[in-house]
């Protein structure tokens, strides 16, 4: 009985320093002056440009001073959950459309309706917006869009002889372009969609159908998830989209996809992110719009491709906000910013910085504008189980191209781990 | 001061030692000696284990306060996940390879190094070199231009490409490890150091033959550090992280045939936000290692020569 | 540097032994260094050709690699960054030399209650996979307010919480015949003197191995400064290298690539000033007068 009640005492205690610890957080005033910490993901040009945006918010508001951190998304994804389960998460951060759920639901995030006033949302789309609310209340805000794109290399595609891809094609024209492309190139025509949960997601989208229901559950039965893995596991063994060798080596990064490395004509991935491609392939990609269900519907859709939200426990909430606001709604911050963190969400500013958009920013404005208007609102945020099955999609598919299991198997087993991870 | 002479461990030096200090001075020396680790071992790391034990038992999902599930989490892993089983059997794989191949170069090198009369700095650098990078970014990328698909390997014997299949992944993983043998290396170095040339001189004079000598004075002086390797190497080899996370870009595929133990464990605790089951995989994993370590340990009485302990 | 040899042809059967032992090694070598030569390569491939090519060579040097990296990263030059590292790194090998060397010199020499359990235990602590125990350190460390310094990074070293050197050394020293300190124990030393001049200077192997090891480990040690440390002007080399590289936008591998040799310079110096010491070891210290 005696060591029952000493690791009760012990578990206790520890509890006290797990969830007790929060608050007293000192520091946040040096001289009078009122400190924030403010951190993003992105790559060095993404820092200089908001770093030069922050001195002139800290110019124009000289009571503030913003202490500024970023590193790469993979690493700045585990140095938050830490700060975050620390009770140190800095006062606004930039987030991801998977991590609203998740940080908002475990108290991470302030509700902006807090400090009303403080931030004009009035020029935001209110789709968009709504991406940012986890039952019904606003905890992030959008701060820029980006779509998916079908990106291909524009001069062998054109000397393949192969009709390129026109607005509103569907899924069955796509992959007979990428047979097409395959016997006229001998290379397959793109990455195998089927290891993607955002192309699984538009394909479904086309037929009327959502990843997640409106209660957070799932949206799709194992029947769908089949009848689209066997759909991309045909096109692989034909030899129409890229093998499961050259599938596996995508690692986030546009230099390690199949058309990155020379071996597929195409890819679908984010519009902004396919700038990379510019480097390795000098004559040039062009940005198509993905392909929509048989009967038209649209699949892809305007998503935020980031967010500002601030902690909870902010020690100066207001200032916080101010931080937010600078950074979505000022027309000089915009200037600076440009597109580095994609197209703007706030459609005034969005028009202009438009002329002052260049080369592939320009690109990028230019395939959002064409696409504009014929879409479907987005889905509100994923639930948070969502970060884990995003990888476990990719694992389950893995067993279907490396021909260990039948897509039906790996569609049950897909089923079977998301309702288990939607459950708790 | 006087000169302390080095007796040999092969004749024991018996001296006639003047009254010890008594015991409790002698104990007390003992902690004035430990006590930083103490103070670190108390606050940095008995406090993060019990927390990490009793966070085995909830579902501690890094946001919200953890609920106590009881053994959930185990009963969970062993008897509902099959990818925590694939995962197992990657890691042994990888111990059965890693570890052994790793050590035999390692004792091989710096056995060679050791009589070596020129250039043997040279030589020590340079075999050192890989293990100088660590399995970074970088290193990891070139890892995988080697064996891939039209890679050096692939060039110089046809292979194919390694790490994009399920089968030969783990292999270029391990080869990765292996490459960075550096560390038991010095450590090897470090303890041929130590062993007094007045053994291998004694032995030269009773014309004993280079093998003689290699088994009944290199083997035996060495053991304390061959057991030391041994013993890391397969606890660090058990929990492999850095190089499968850096080669397979955090996934552990092709098809989880790199989804190594820690690697899973930090694909549940921080991408899935279930640090109650990570935790529970972490104990359950110091469990496995720590019975292993014991069996060596248990083994090392009957090879593992202790001058210290030479006489006694 | 590579020696060939030249021995007077009498004592041909040895120098046969030794030119194969030469060739063995050299032979050895090429392979070894060829993923260093592939990295060295690497970092002056234009970005076309940094991830895309499996050629070795590149087409063309690309010396603006090294000029971006040398830029540093958001404001911060490349000597901020180094010497950030290098006061951590150079914080960590002193803190490890002593603390683990004086819990060494307990676990191995002296006897104390409870001493196998608490080695058992000591050895225990490497066996928890340390992602299992980040989030409670961290929030230790929170609480102590050490976060964004270079505590978090240092400290634990003075603290022997690095069981793997504390082992090592007991290691070296349980080889150290026990007469050492009974004959010392004849000239009047208590245990303090027999440790500094008698067991320490015969240790030194180990801790010159010690030294180099953590030297290396700390300085490449992402996980750790990339949790702790917050401000970018407190950021290291290899948290830096690393911000070349970010999936969701545009990569800059060459300037990584670029950025992972300079960072390699100093270790690389680090290592060959110390394991001159490796070489001396015994022959030095073996007598003491």
């Amino acid at each position: 009985m005696s060591w029952r009640s000493r690791a009760a005492a012990t578990a206790l205690a520890l509890c006290a320093v797990l969830a007790g610890c929060s608050e007293g957080d000192g520091s946040s005033s040096v001289g009078g002056k009122v400190v924030l910490r403010y951190t993003w993901w992105g790559n060095p040009d993404r820092a200089a440009r908001t770093q030069e945006a922050v001195d002139l918010f800290e110019k124009k508001n000289p009571g503030i001073e913003v202490q500024t951190s970023f590193s790469g998304y993979d690493a700045y994804k585990q140095k938050l959950a830490t700060q975050a389960a620390g009770g140190d998460a800095p006062d606004v951060m930039q987030l991801d459309y998977r991590m609203i759920d998740q940080y908002a639901s475990g108290g991470v995030l302030m509700d902006f309706a807090k400090q009303q006033g403080a931030l004009d949302t009035g020029e935001f789309d209110k789709g968009l917006l709504a991406t940012g609310k986890v039952d019904g209340k606003q905890y992030a805000i959008p701060q820029a869009r980006g779509t998916e794109t079908v990106v291909y290399d524009t001069e062998q595609w054109k000397a393949s002889g192969v009709e390129p891809p026109r607005q509103g094609w569907t899924w069955s024209e796509w992959a007979d372009a990428m047979r097409a492309l395959a016997e006229k190139t001998g290379k397959p025509g793109a990455t195998d969609p089927g290891q993607s949960e955002d192309a699984f997601e538009i394909w479904l989208r086309g037929q009327g159908k959502a990843l997640y229901t409106k209660d957070r559950k799932l949206g799709f039965t194992a029947d769908d998830l089949a009848r689209w893995w066997t759909f991309t596991d045909k096109l692989r063994r034909e030899g129409a989209v890229s093998s499961a060798e050259q599938t596996t080596q995508i690692d986030g990064t546009v230099e390690n996809t199949p058309l990155g490395r020379g071996t597929a004509l195409s890819d679908t991935n984010w519009d902004a992110p396919s700038s990379g491609y510019l480097a390795i392939i000098p004559s040039g990609v062009t940005l198509a719009p993905m392909p929509a269900g048989e009967d038209g519907t649209p699949g892809q859709y305007f998503k935020p491709s980031m967010f500002m939200g601030v902690a909870a426990d902010a020690s100066h909430p207001k200032e916080s906000v101010r931080l937010v606001d600078f950074m979505l709604n000022d027309a000089e911050a915009a200037k600076i910013l440009g597109a580095t963190r994609g197209i703007p969400v706030n459609e005034t500013l969005r028009d202009a910085i438009a002329p002052e958009l260049k080369d592939f920013d320009k690109t990028v404005y230019d395939f959002q504008a064409s696409v504009e208007g014929k879409l479907n609102a987005p889905p509100q945020a994923p639930p948070s189980g969502d970060s884990a099955l995003q990888t476990t999609f990719q694992r389950d598919y893995d067993q279907v191209s490396y021909e260990r299991m039948s897509p039906r198997e790996a569609a049950e087993n897909y089923i079977t781990e998301a309702k288990a991870e939607l459950r708790s | 001061m006087t000169t302390t002479q080095l007796p040999t461990a092969a004749e024991p030096r018996r001296v006639e030692v003047p009254k010890k200090p008594p015991r409790r001075q002698r104990e007390g020396a003992a902690w004035v000696f430990l006590s930083p680790w103490v103070l670190g071992a108390c606050v940095l790391t008995l406090l993060p284990m019990a927390v990490s034990f009793y966070l085995s038992f909830t579902d501690y999902d890094l946001f919200n306060s953890p609920n106590w599930v009881g053994l959930r989490n185990y009963t969970q892993m062993f008897t509902e996940d099959p990818r925590y089983w694939r995962s197992v059997g990657a890691t042994l794989m990888y111990v059965v390879i890693a570890v052994p191949l790793q050590l035999a170069l390692a004792l091989v090198v710096a056995l060679a190094l050791k009589n070596m009369k020129h250039g043997r700095a040279f030589y020590r650098s340079a075999f050192y070199a890989p293990s100088l990078l660590g399995a970074s970014m970088s290193i990891a990328l070139v890892w995988r231009a080697i064996f891939n698909d039209g890679g050096t390997v692939d060039n110089l014997f046809g292979t194919g490409g390694w790490v994009n299949k399920p089968g030969w992944a783990l292999f270029a993983v391990a080869l990765l490890t292996v490459w960075q043998f550096g560390a038991p290396m010095v450590i090897f170095l470090a303890g041929l150091q130590q062993i007094p040339g007045e053994l291998y001189e004694a032995a030269e004079v009773d014309g004993a033959s280079r093998w003689r000598q290699f088994l009944s004075i290199t083997v035996p002086m060495l053991s304390p550090v061959i057991f030391f390797n041994l013993v890391l190497q397969t606890i660090q080899a058990f929990q492999v992280f850095t190089p499968a996370f850096a080669v397979s870009a955090g996934k552990g595929g092709p098809a989880d045939s790199t989804l190594f133990y820690t690697l899973y464990l930090y694909d549940r605790g921080f991408v899935a936000s279930h640090m109650g089951y990570a935790s529970a995989m972490a104990w359950v994993l110091l469990i496995a290692i720590g019975a292993i370590t014991a069996v060596l340990f248990r083994t090392s009485r009957s090879w593992v020569f202790y001058a210290s302990e030479g006489d006694r | 540097m590579t020696t060939t040899t030249s021995t007077p042809a009498v004592r041909k059967p040895i120098a046969w032994r030794r030119v194969a032992l030469h060739a063995g090694c050299l032979a050895a070598l090429l392979v070894m260094l060829y993923p260093l030569a592939w990295l060295l390569a690497t970092s002056l491939k234009p970005a076309t050709e940094v991830i895309a090519s499996l050629d070795l060579l590149p087409s063309k040097l690309e010396w603006s690699n090294y000029k971006t990296a040398l830029d540093g990263v958001n404001d911060v030059s490349v000597t901020q960054l180094l010497t950030n590292s290098l006061l951590i790194a150079g914080g960590a090998v002193i803190g490890n030399v002593i603390s683990c060397s004086l819990a060494a010199y307990a676990f191995a020499r002296l006897r104390f209650r409870f001493r196998g359990p608490l080695f058992a235990f000591m050895i225990a602590t490497i066996m928890l996979p340390h992602h299992a125990v980040l989030i409670p350190q961290y929030i230790i460390f929170n609480q102590l307010g050490m976060v964004n310094t270079y505590w978090p990074l240092i400290l634990p070293k003075f603290l022997a919480t690095e069981a793997f050197f504390v082992f090592l050394i007991v290691q070296f020293m349980r080889g150290l015949p026990r007469e050492l300190e009974e004959a010392a124990r004849i000239d009047g030393c208590g245990p303090f003197r027999s440790f500094f001049s008698v067991i320490l200077p015969l240790t030194r192997p180990a801790l010159i191995t010690t030294a180099i090891f953590t030297f290396i480990w700390t300085w490449n040690d992402f996980f750790t400064q990339l949790i702790y440390l917050f401000s970018p002007e407190k950021f290291t080399l290899t948290l830096a290298l690393r911000s070349f590289v970010d999936a969701s936008s545009t990569s800059a591998f060459g300037p990584m690539f670029a950025m992972s040799v300079i960072a390699l310079l100093p270790i690389v110096l680090f290592f060959l000033a110390f394991q001159r010491f490796l070489v001396e070891g015994m022959a030095n210290s073996g007598i003491k007068g």
